[in-house]
């Protein structure tokens, strides 16, 4: 994927082989960019960003840490941050959150929902900055203004970094991935608890599924290892080759793990435009030819 | 002999480590040890070999891997505890010096109290990539007497790593270091998302022999190289583990680790990266995945990068392994509606039958939930990923997931049918379970098949194979019968999901037309097609599935006598058959004659000792009997055992005329053969001859062809079998056929067909079929699924009684005896005759007062000469010809080859110590292996030792010499359960408190008793005398040798001379 300047300000498009399609959170932080006023810094900002003098971008709490190499012999330091949402603000959005099992299946999946601000709309509040202003950011440049060239080149490249995990926007906001998940635990529970009250209330008899379902007394003692009881287990094999490995198949075209994990989620580097591409190319071919290896070797194993 | 073991020494990640994990390959030999405890250090284990040994084992065996390196480890073993013996002299205040014991064996007995304590082994240890050659080179199926269990396990992990790459179900991934100054690595990962990937987890899991994964983390860190040894630190270990017995966990992580560092390893030594034009990180990303370690040469926040973008990448794919996964279980709609319902539910991988629905998951606190015995943490994201997958590949989930906490949801018949059809695969492919209603969970059943009710017509008695059955059919689809104009309405419907008689069926394309085919065929069934359905599953008739067979009563015992679902029906013994059967033989005998009325041939491979010689005589005379035995039946078997048919024959079936072909006078000609034959009932011939008389064999009119130890045509190539097949073929008349052997011929595949060849040709089809089929897959991969149809087939053909099965135990005497007749080779005879001829007449002209020493001398003599030319000749070592000189050798060394095959134990008496140690240097050479000989000069110690280590050792030898005089009384041997008297005493009560070594209190099983008698010679006499109890006998028993003196020349001359037999 490869993002460039036009004369309509900076487009994002499809990378050279048309392979795959943005993640939509990209496309949206890229329209963001867009709405900059100062184009011709947004274009020096891209030559930076394509060039490598972005030399690195680190997530570190609720804050981006960056480099930029500029004209100086060291680089600039720049942060970015977003607004963070307050208990309150989480309250409602993890309420909002819960109402729909859909949001946590997809995050947990890997997946950013496409409606995802539907949940942070309760709270009105947003998870990706909705406007440019809405980013804070500060360069260690003696340029006034901001975002200055650096903090621009920081920004073309953040788009595609956060497809390299979708908790990171939430980490921004406030909170981190395990806590995010717990509190959504929790909210499922009492979501769940109102359910039966509310059931209750209409059946007229009691019941409450954290109680009569799970409680802390089926913590049961771990039953011991069989080979405890059996110490012949420590050496007892006696099954047969599963009959599916009988015979070794090579995969099917289009099939191997590879395939069906896609395109890598990392940003790209974007002095090395096709780097991406090739690394999977040749994981492939190599793939390939490993695999052939292997039926090869499973062909003439088990003796004669 | 020594046990092979091979247990994983997984990475130690330190700092300075390589970080790699290890195969370290290991043998315990079985040793008298002192018992031992651990101190500071794990005890050294006592009983395994040292890496030179192991060096040396492996080799002589091609075994020894590359990349090898002298290793020590500390493993985890059941251990019995042992108090040390307590040197004279010692105070008693020793006594609490901690626990000591022993290590346990594989296949030692367990004690009652077993404990697990660390213990020091030395061994190899192979490096990862030579590893995963070295395990795919093993053996993947059988039992090998060097290998241990877990050797399997292993070969079956490096086969399944195989697989995966071969498949491709792999991703590189980016792993962090755990701590400061730790590298970071790049790593190859399996992907269990799929289905079948996932199960065999759960099984490699479940079934995991401990001892795979018992090695305590305590090598050195720095694993030093230059030095060529690894060794453990004690401060590490005291760190690592306090001294204490371990228990094992759960299996599930551990198992997976393993196959990642088998699929890891291969897939590193086989990647060349190529980096050009790739950017840094992607860069040093693949460079480390070339690399050795993986060490990935990146700045820690790089680095982070790197692994949470391959993570994520990943979990696209494949979650994390855990304990339990989503499930989505269709429900069929209530009557009159139209919407299924999909219930959400969390399914242990273990076992799927163990479901939770989705509300207890949502319900479930921080502590997680149990599974049954399953332990499951944070069960609620569990669901909710898989669910966030199931999404990606089944979009109507989505309307399912619009509440906080959903439990169920309804689908439209269309989008059932797309779950049924296709959704259901790719769900189970990205790791989520989905169970669906019985009528349409696939397999056969959710077919279009037959119910079939059928029964032998009335005046049947269901003896030939062709005949038309009574029938009746119906159509049959996922458990419900319907009719074809049923069906033409169901599939007029245009909706694949149908329901009838309250069932939800799947129809096909091409359903209504097999249906209509069929329907307009209106074929017969016929017996022959009712053996074959009820034989394998799944198969099928004009290409519909039989699902249901129901045979009418008399069709039904036809059936199952012919399956051998239960016990064939007893014939009791037939007029003028002169002894008892005992009840199996009687049932052996009602099943050849129940094979023998379908005219197939039949296989009796009853366990040695029960009778096969008795059981195939008497069905010969219940032939005679019937009035059925017209022509002569040729028998043909070893030469070895000739005699014993002649004798046993003789003695049970006194009525049938047995004639032997064989030896110089035979006839040579069809016309002289034939003329031989008149009134002749059976003859006897060798293998031997049966290739070389081939022709002349083959212009007789046989009845029937029998061929005893079959084994003996187990190469179908060899001109022999080839002889016996083609005798076997029925020429103009029906002939049958039927295989004696002793060995478990259903488990030899590769011999099964030679002698099914024999038997019933068509059961197996070709030789290249059959290979490509059954031998290739069974023999090189264990194959069970085309084992089980093997077995199916040849099943009926083959009867196979054990001397342990409880039918037959009950049925055999604590001690059987078995007296093996055996002739004389021809320089046995020769040697016979001349020493006969010269000692009668020195005994002749001998002084009375000498001829009583004279007499015991020939006597000697003349059994040594019965046992092996070479003994009477005092030759000091075994020559090449040594077995074919010997007649009685020969026999003796096929017994021992069932013995020995069985697994069993045997204890070898002779009164001759020059014999022993000849039979010694023979035996150990035959079987490789070690054959100790306990006589009169072996010392007190070692004779103890000899004798612990029969009785002890898990792995011990199976064949004991021991001399009468020396071994006859006071040992306890009751692991074996055969005793062999390879020669004969005057004494029964001397053989008898021989035999009592194996068989006394202590003894588990039925004990055989092999007597050896040599046809014709003076050992027949002895054994004439012993039995008949004869005035001679007693003589000999009561007083000692006296009466030998006292025998005139004429009785002394029938007592030695050789008989014509």
């Amino acid at each position: 994927m490869t993002i460039t300047p036009s004369n309509h300000g900076i487009n994002t498009s499809l990378g050279d082989e048309g392979l795959g399609q943005q993640p939509w959170w990209v496309e949206q932080w890229m329209e963001l960019i867009n709405s900059y006023r100062y184009k011709k810094r947004l274009e020096r900002a891209w030559t930076y960003a394509r060039e490598g003098n972005v030399t690195s971008i680190r997530f570190e709490g609720r804050r981006v840490h960056a480099r930029v190499q500029g004209t100086g012999e060291d680089p600039y330091k720049v942060k970015l941050w977003l607004d963070v949402l307050n208990d309150e603000d989480w309250r409602y959005v993890l309420e909002a959150l819960t109402q729909k099992a859909r949001w946590s299946a997809q995050l947990l999946a890997g997946i950013m929902p496409a409606d995802i601000e539907r949940a942070f709309a309760a709270s009105g509040r947003r998870l990706f900055p909705f406007k440019l202003q809405e980013v804070r950011s500060e360069c260690s440049c003696p340029d006034k203004a901001n975002p200055c060239k650096h903090i621009s080149a920081v920004y073309f490249l953040m788009g595609e970094r956060f497809s390299e995990d979708p908790f990171v926007l939430f980490q921004l906001r406030g909170r981190t991935r395990t806590k995010l998940l717990e509190d959504l635990a929790e909210y499922r529970r009492k979501a769940l608890e109102t359910l039966a009250a509310e059931a209750a209330k209409h059946a007229d008899t009691p019941s409450d599924p954290s109680e009569s379902t799970v409680s802390a007394d089926n913590e049961q003692p771990t039953p011991p290892h069989p080979a405890v009881l059996d110490p012949t287990l420590w050496w007892r094999y006696d099954a047969s080759l599963d009959a599916d490995l009988v015979v070794i198949t090579p995969a099917m075209e289009g099939d191997t793990g590879l395939d069906a994990a896609g395109e890598l989620p990392l940003a790209e580097e974007p002095r090395f435009p096709n780097s991406k591409q090739q690394f999977l190319n040749h994981l492939r071919s190599q793939g390939q030819a490993l695999g052939q290896q292997a039926l090869i070797a499973a062909m003439t194993a088990g003796g004669g | 002999m020594s046990l092979l073991h091979a247990t994983w020494l997984p990475a130690i990640r330190t700092p300075s480590s390589s970080g790699r994990p290890a195969l370290l390959v290991w043998a315990d030999t079985w040793r008298v040890a002192e018992p031992a405890g651990p101190g500071a250090t794990p005890a050294i284990h006592p009983f395994s070999l040292s890496p030179d040994d192991l060096r040396a084992w492996l080799s002589e065996r091609d075994l020894l891997p590359d990349g090898i390196i002298d290793a020590t480890a500390c493993l985890t073993l059941p251990s019995r505890t042992v108090k040390p013996r307590r040197k004279r002299g010692e105070a008693a205040a020793s006594d609490d010096g901690g626990w000591t014991g022993l290590p346990l064996q594989a296949g030692e007995p367990i004690p009652k109290q077993t404990e697990w304590w660390p213990w020091q082994v030395q061994g190899l240890a192979i490096e990862p990539g030579a590893a995963t050659a070295w395990l795919a080179r093993l053996p993947l199926s059988g039992r090998h007497p060097d290998l241990a269990d877990e050797l399997r396990w292993w070969s079956h992990m490096q086969r399944w790593a195989l697989s995966l790459i071969a498949r491709g179900r792999w991703i590189p991934q980016v792993e962090l270091s755990r701590g400061e100054g730790y590298p970071h690595r790049a790593r190859w990962v399996p992907l269990l998302n799929r289905e079948d990937d996932r199960r065999r987890l759960e099984d490699l899991a479940a079934r995991l022999p401990l001892v795979a994964t018992c090695a305590l983390p305590w090598r050195e860190p720095t694993g030093r190289r230059s030095n060529r040894t690894t060794r453990l630190r004690p401060e590490a270990m005291r760190a690592a583990n306090p001294v204490a017995s371990c228990r094992p966990r759960s299996g599930r992580l551990r198992v997976a680790t393993l196959l990642e560092d088998l699929v890891d390893a291969q897939l590193r030594t086989g990647f060349t990266p190529d980096t050009e034009g790739l950017d840094p990180l992607l860069s040093a990303w693949q460079e480390a995945l070339g690399s050795d370690t993986g060490v990935i040469h990146l700045d820690d926040e790089e680095a982070e990068r790197l692994a949470t973008a391959s993570h994520h990448w990943r979990e696209g794919v494949a979650g994390n392994v855990a304990a339990a996964r989503a499930c989505l279980e269709l429900e069929t709609p209530e009557d009159g509606e139209d919407l299924w319902t999909l219930r959400f539910a969390l399914q242990a991988e273990a076992d799927p039958t163990l479901k939770l629905p989705a509300g207890v998951a949502w319900a479930a606190g921080p502590q997680g939930l149990q599974l049954g015995e399953i332990a499951v943490e944070h069960p609620g994201e569990l669901l909710l990923e898989g669910m966030g997958r199931a999404l990606t590949v089944f979009a109507p989930i989505e309307r399912g997931l619009d509440s906080a906490t959903p439990e169920a949801m309804q689908l439209t018949p269309a989008e059932a049918f797309v779950l049924v059809r296709t959704a259901a695969r790719q769900l189970r492919d990205v790791g989520v379970g989905v169970e669906l209603p019985p009528s349409l969970s696939g397999g056969l059943a959710s077919r279009l098949g037959l119910a079939i009710k059928a029964e032998l017509p009335e005046r049947s008695r269901g003896f030939t194979l062709g005949e038309t059955l009574d029938w009746q059919w119906e159509l049959m689809i996922g458990g419900v019968t319907l009719t074809l104009r049923e069906l033409e309405r169901l599939a007029g419907k245009r909706s694949p999901l149908v329901r009838h008689k309250g069932a939800w069926i799947e129809l096909r394309p091409n359903d209504l037309k097999n249906a209509e085919r069929f329907c307009a065929a209106n074929p017969e069934l016929s017996l022959d097609d009712a053996l074959r359905l009820t034989a394998t599953e799944g198969d099928t008739l004009m290409r519909l599935p039989v699902h249901r067979l129901e045979a009418g009563p008399r069709l039904q015992a036809v059936l199952e006598q012919y399956h051998q679902q239960k016990a064939p029906d007893p014939l009791p013994a037939p007029e003028g058959f002169c002894g008892q059967l005992r009840p199996y033989q009687e049932r052996g005998l009602g099943w050849l004659a129940f094979l023998h009325r379908f005219d197939q041939g039949a296989c009796l491979a009853d366990d040695m000792g029960l009778g096969k010689t008795i059981q195939l005589l008497a069905f010969l005379q219940h032939l005679k009997a019937e009035q059925e035995l017209k022509r002569p039946v040729l028998l043909v078997a070893p030469t070895s055992v000739l005699t014993n048919w002649k004798r046993e024959a003789a003695a049970f079936t006194p009525e049938l005329m047995v004639k032997e072909h064989y030896g110089p006078r035979r006839p040579s000609t069809p016309a002289a053969l034939k003329k031989s034959l008149k009134d002749i009932d059976m003859v006897l011939t060798s293998y031997g001859l049966l290739q070389r008389d081939s022709e002349l064999l083959e212009s007789i009119d046989w009845q029937g062809v029998v061929i005893d130890e079959a084994q003996a045509i187990k190469n179908p190539s060899a001109k022999q079998s080839m002889a016996a097949r083609d005798l076997g073929r029925p020429g103009r008349s029906s002939r049958f056929r039927i295989a004696l052997t002793g060995t478990p011929v259903e488990n030899r595949v590769s011999e099964l067909w030679a002698l099914m060849d024999f038997l019933n040709p068509r059961v197996l089809g070709e030789e290249d079929f059959f290979r490509q089929r059954y031998r290739m897959p069974i023999e090189r991969y264990g194959d069970m699924s085309s084992l089980r149809d093997l077995k199916s087939r040849v099943g009926p053909f083959i009867l196979r009684r054990l001397k342990t099965d409880k039918a037959i135990i009950s049925d055999l005497p604590e001690k059987v005896e078995l007296s093996e007749w055996v002739g004389l080779s021809k320089e046995q005879k020769s040697l016979y005759a001349k020493t006969v001829e010269d000692t009668l007449d020195a005994i002749a002209r001998a002084p009375r007062g000498k001829r009583h020493g004279q007499v015991l001398g020939l006597l000697t003599k003349l059994k040594q000469v019965c046992n092996h030319p070479a003994l009477a000749l005092k030759e000091k070592q075994p020559d090449d010809d040594f077995l074919k000189r010997s007649a009685k050798l020969q026999r003796l060394e096929e017994i021992l080859e069932e013995v020995i095959e069985a697994g069993d134990r045997a204890l070898l008496f002779t009164q001759f110590a020059e014999w022993g140690h000849l039979l010694q240097g023979y035996l150990q050479r035959r079987w490789r292996s070690d054959v100790p000989f306990l006589s009169g000069s072996t010392s007190k110690s070692e004779r103890q030792a000899m004798v612990d280590r029969f009785q002890e050792d898990p792995r011990g030898p199976q064949l004991f010499l021991l001399s009468l005089k020396a071994g006859g009384v006071g040992l306890n041997l009751t692991r074996a359960s055969h005793v062999f008297h390879i020669d004969r005493w005057w004494n029964p009560a001397v053989e008898n408190q021989a035999t009592d070594r194996a068989y006394r209190i202590g003894q588990t099983n039925r004990v055989m008793v092999h007597k050896f008698i040599t046809s014709g010679s003076v050992e027949e006499k002895i054994d004439r005398m012993i039995r008949e109890k004869s005035r001679l006998a007693e003589d000999i028993i009561g007083s000692g040798e006296d009466w030998l003196g006292g025998l005139d020349m004429g009785q002394l001359k029938e007592l030695v001379s050789l008989e014509d037999s």
